[in-house]
């Protein structure tokens, strides 16, 4: 006989409001269900009151861990609606901004997944090493959560030899850091067989089930939307996605530290490489037409529809954000899954309800 | 006329609809997402799919009063959007592997359809 249970939406593991109905038999998942709704606010309704421009700045309140990679993407699809290229520097600024998101994001997504598996002190160093970049973040755009850095037509801020300097010093401090935190993330026993052929998701299984992120290239599927035509700037920078082949919670977390890496390096190689110059470009006129942008966030491919029709204001706005692509893979994966390896499972997917409710 | 849209094929019918899916699932393409906007008192739908970074667009007129059918027996992943827009739109999708009934973000006080 089985038994339904709720998991959320107020959970210790839970930084935002998400439901499961979790079916149960014994102690083993055999049904799960997800419920939302706890967080909706209606944006896409909302800039029906807002210009263009302002949308910029609704999009990046969408999250308070990715809010420059919203921002980010909105302003590159609008450009796209304008045909207008933006100057190199400030492609160059979306980059650094956009990657100094991704390294806080995956190491507060670390802090968390420590706390959910009872690592109490490792999730207060990943946070206390996070603080470093949000320190950064905070003294280049004067906000530790919203850094309202792009605008259409380029960047809103520059980057003096001041912020150069202390990127480059974050790089240095909190790479090593994270080399003492993957000792114990990948490394130690006890995290180990608590995540090793968990949850595992096949290849074909994850491409099929829409997965985005580092839970798709978990399992093998090699695809980042940063090796994309739309974003080719990190052509220029030496970009390979972080993939592992095993599909499960253990391969999901190595692909996260992975990234961490990664990040570093490619911040550096954007600030070697950034040219002097402008960082915009006049935009006239309101924007008519369709277009698509994606971008790949810290937990996956975002996509942003816009349509104009020739006004200030748009006609529809659409995002399909990447936890939204994720929740469906649960129904795939909780099956089979005891009941205490829930908190865990769900993490993996490093959920974002207000992005998916938006 | 609007022009600058993007590129997308257009299906006639839900049965088109559905064998087309199912061309691309088979072809290897994974599902992104699916827009709907208001049109002619219907709805317009534009279905997107990837396939090494690469878009495949399906654009699809839903006439008005017309139960449009669901791709989630094809691509589970498919529900949830389906869902949104049957809170959001108040359309009613036939064949959707879970249906939350308008409710998977809006309550019973909630406003209805509020983007119709």
């Amino acid at each position: 006989m089985t038994t339904v249970i709720p998991f959320g939406p107020q959970h210790p593991v839970l930084p935002e409001p998400v439901s499961l109905k979790l079916e149960i038999d014994n102690d083993v998942v055999v049904g799960a269900l997800p419920s939302l709704g706890y967080v909706h606010r209606g944006l896409e309704k909302f800039i029906d009151t807002k210009d263009y421009n302002q949308t910029t700045y609704i999009c990046e309140r969408i999250c308070g861990i990715c809010s420059a990679l919203h921002g980010i993407t909105y302003t590159m699809a609008v450009e796209k609606l304008f045909d207008v290229e933006i100057p190199e520097r400030a492609q160059y600024i979306r980059v650094i901004i956009g990657e100094l998101n991704r390294v806080h994001s995956h190491l507060l997504w670390l802090g968390l997944f420590a706390d959910g598996f009872g690592f109490e002190s490792l999730f207060y160093e990943c946070w206390k090493y996070r603080e470093t970049v949000l320190d950064v973040l905070e003294r280049i755009t004067g906000n530790r959560v919203i850094h309202s850095i792009s605008k259409v037509g380029g960047a809103s801020k520059d980057l003096t030899k001041e912020h150069i300097d202390l990127i480059l010093k974050m790089c240095d401090t909190v790479e090593p850091q994270v080399k003492d935190l993957e000792k114990v993330f990948v490394n130690n026993y006890s995290v180990k067989q608590r995540l090793v052929g968990l949850a595992t998701m096949s290849k074909q299984l994850a491409y099929e089930a829409g997965t985005a992120g580092p839970t798709l290239r978990g399992s093998g599927n090699s695809i980042d939307l940063r090796e994309s035509a739309d974003w080719d700037i990190y052509k220029d920078l030496g970009f390979k996605p972080a993939v592992e082949k095993d599909g499960d919670c253990y391969a999901r977390t190595k692909v996260r530290i992975t990234e961490l890496y990664d990040s570093f390096k490619l911040l550096r190689n954007a600030i070697s490489k950034m040219p002097n110059g402008e960082i915009t470009t006049p935009i006239k006129g309101f924007p008519t037409g369709e277009a698509i942008m994606r971008t790949e966030q810290p937990r996956g491919e975002v996509v942003y529809y816009v349509k104009g029709k020739g006004t200030k204001n748009l006609e529809r706005l659409k995002i399909r954000t990447p936890t939204f692509a994720n929740i469906p893979s649960l129904l795939l994966t909780l099956p089979g899954i005891k009941l205490a390896d829930v908190p865990i499972v769900v993490l993996t997917i490093d959920p974002c309800i207000s992005c998916t409710e938006r | 006329m609007l022009e600058n849209t993007i590129e997308a094929t257009e299906i006639k019918n839900g049965a088109e609809l559905l064998k087309t899916v199912e061309g691309l699932k088979n072809d290897g393409y994974r599902y992104a997402t699916m827009i709907c906007l208001k049109a002619n008192d219907g709805h317009d739908f534009i279905y997107i799919f990837d396939k090494d970074y690469k878009l495949k667009n399906l654009r699809y007129f839903v006439k008005p009063g017309e139960k449009p059918k669901s791709v989630s027996g094809i691509y589970l992943c498919a529900l949830l959007i389906e869902n949104e827009y049957q809170d959001l739109f108040g359309l009613t999708f036939e064949g959707l592997a879970i249906d939350f009934k308008g409710h998977l973000y809006l309550t019973p006080n909630s406003p209805k359809a509020p983007l119709a």
